[in-house]
């Protein structure tokens, strides 16, 4: 009963608030409402997470509280130190990575591609709750964590595509100017990795890195060139797929630089 | 609630390979074929990505892509401007001026053309207003480029217009602005449109 109106008094006034703002986005001061009033759509996206760590079961009949322990008790600060190298998946994965691999080997879940990401983004979302207070601390022990994260600078800076676009450009270089009436923000020097996952009011989702950083690709024009130039019906090579070493390289070179930072997830942004 | 969550489970359960048992605490490292899981399709999508990211990227590119992201310094800048400009072509009947309605549509987004017009048209072959303002109507306008209000009164030569769209690169090396002819975004041709749109007197960027 506790648990139901937990998931469904947010749902309500979620519901009920984003209804009135759905013709507008929201100001700062109506994000902040929400925040005080503890409604933020991503906190039933924690809830189900929640749910979905003591409770789903795959073809070996664990949970991941079987390892883990009762609401997540030895999993507490691991998101602080994300993305680090697992010697069991020999890969050093981010937050999602992780959660699809121990979905995938330990509890028997299917949980590749998109299909999957309706188990590991609310969980991943839980996970990373569970650091909230903490600093961030990512280390660059591991040489496949130095490597991966010289690739991500590489990718920062690198021009590409038939927009010319490189991460920097707009997130350093450009940064705090506009795109239209949006923002440009500036990942590594305002450490916004704090407060990621977020709940993105825009498409009314919780996103995490992985869905920021893919999306992000999609307005480069990227494009096959065994096809030849880039057409937007024929040849646009729209985003990395999720747990690519690229996403991976670029969300450990993003946190990285967010050390320091006190976690405090989910965030919320337009 | 929870029942719901069973049956899902129960339902996805079925077909799933079976994974080795948890090994959690131990962290051995098993090797059980991790390049096995994922299925071989995913793997030519990274490929395909990698290809479009690095494989497509031209040697101006490269040189464009530091920390400063501007021409880096062991890079004749004459030769960069020079090599650029060897690749505009212009329309095959040397009107650099075309027709600046046809212009507007290119310049402008289907939704913006449709709150001013009320009507389908604009492309997403521009997106102009993303970086610059223009027409006083449209009010959500980037402001990485300069504005571009009253661009027609400024005495400005309509064939540096048109190069500047075909290849920015030939005058800012580098810079952020598209090279929209080069990459084959715009064909010559809806250049010379967007070139009317900017210089023609009664185009809504000089009203």
């Amino acid at each position: 009963m506790k648990k139901a109106f937990l998931l469904g008094a947010p749902v309500l006034a979620g519901a009920l608030f984003f209804k009135a703002i759905a013709q507008n986005p929201p100001t700062p001061e109506q994000i902040q409402i929400l925040k005080e009033m503890g409604v933020s759509p991503a906190d039933v996206v924690v809830e189900e997470g929640r749910e979905l760590f003591h409770n789903l079961k795959g073809t070996t009949g664990k949970t991941c509280a079987s390892c883990h322990g009762q609401d997540g008790k030895n999993l507490k600060g691991a998101y602080a130190k994300m993305p680090r190298y697992y010697n069991d998946i020999k890969r050093v994965a981010d937050l999602d990575t992780r959660v699809k691999e121990c979905l995938e080997r330990y509890v028997g879940v299917e949980a590749g591609g998109e299909k999957g990401r309706k188990h590991v983004v609310p969980l991943a979302t839980y996970v990373a709750t569970l650091s909230n207070g903490m600093t961030i601390n990512v280390e660059l022990k591991h040489p496949e964590e130095k490597r991966l994260y010289e690739y991500g600078k590489q990718l920062w800076y690198t021009r590409a595509g038939a927009r010319e676009f490189s991460c920097a450009m707009c997130h350093e270089v450009l940064a705090d100017q506009r795109i239209r009436l949006q923002r440009l923000v500036a990942p590594t020097r305002d450490k916004v990795y704090s407060y990621w996952p977020v709940y993105r009011i825009s498409v009314d989702k919780v996103w995490t890195m992985e869905e920021r950083i893919a999306a992000c690709f999609d307005s480069y024009f990227l494009f096959d060139p065994q096809k030849g130039k880039f057409d937007l019906d024929k040849n646009w090579v729209k985003r990395p797929p999720y747990y690519s070493d690229e996403i991976i390289a670029l969300a450990l070179y993003l946190k990285k630089a967010s050390n320091g930072a006190t976690i405090q997830v989910p965030g919320i942004i337009r | 609630m929870r029942k719901t969550l069973g049956l899902f489970v129960a339902i996805l359960s079925i077909g799933v390979i079976a994974c080795q048992p948890a090994a959690q605490t131990a962290q051995k490292p098993q090797e059980p074929k991790p390049a096995q899981a994922e299925p071989a399709k995913k793997e030519d999508e990274g490929e395909i990505f990698k290809r479009a990211y690095f494989g497509a990227q031209d040697k101006w590119q490269k040189a464009c892509s530091n920390p400063l992201q501007l021409a880096p310094q062991n890079y004749d800048v004459n030769k960069f401007i020079e090599e650029m400009r060897a690749t505009i072509k212009y329309p095959a009947d040397g009107k650099l001026i075309g027709d600046w309605r046809k212009g507007e549509e290119l310049a402008l987004l289907p939704d913006e053309y449709r709150a001013l017009y009320g009507k389908s048209g604009g492309s997403r072959k521009g997106n102009c207003y993303a970086c610059h303002c223009g027409d006083p109507r449209i009010i959500a306008c980037g402001n990485i480029g300069p504005s571009l209000r009253g661009y027609g009164k400024r005495g400005m030569d309509p064939k540096y217009t048109y190069e500047k769209i075909y290849n920015s690169w030939a005058i800012v090396p580098c810079s952020i602005m598209f090279r929209y002819g080069y990459h084959g975004l715009l064909t010559p041709e809806e250049i010379a449109h967007i070139v009317a749109y900017l210089h023609d007197p009664e185009s809504p960027i000089n009203k």
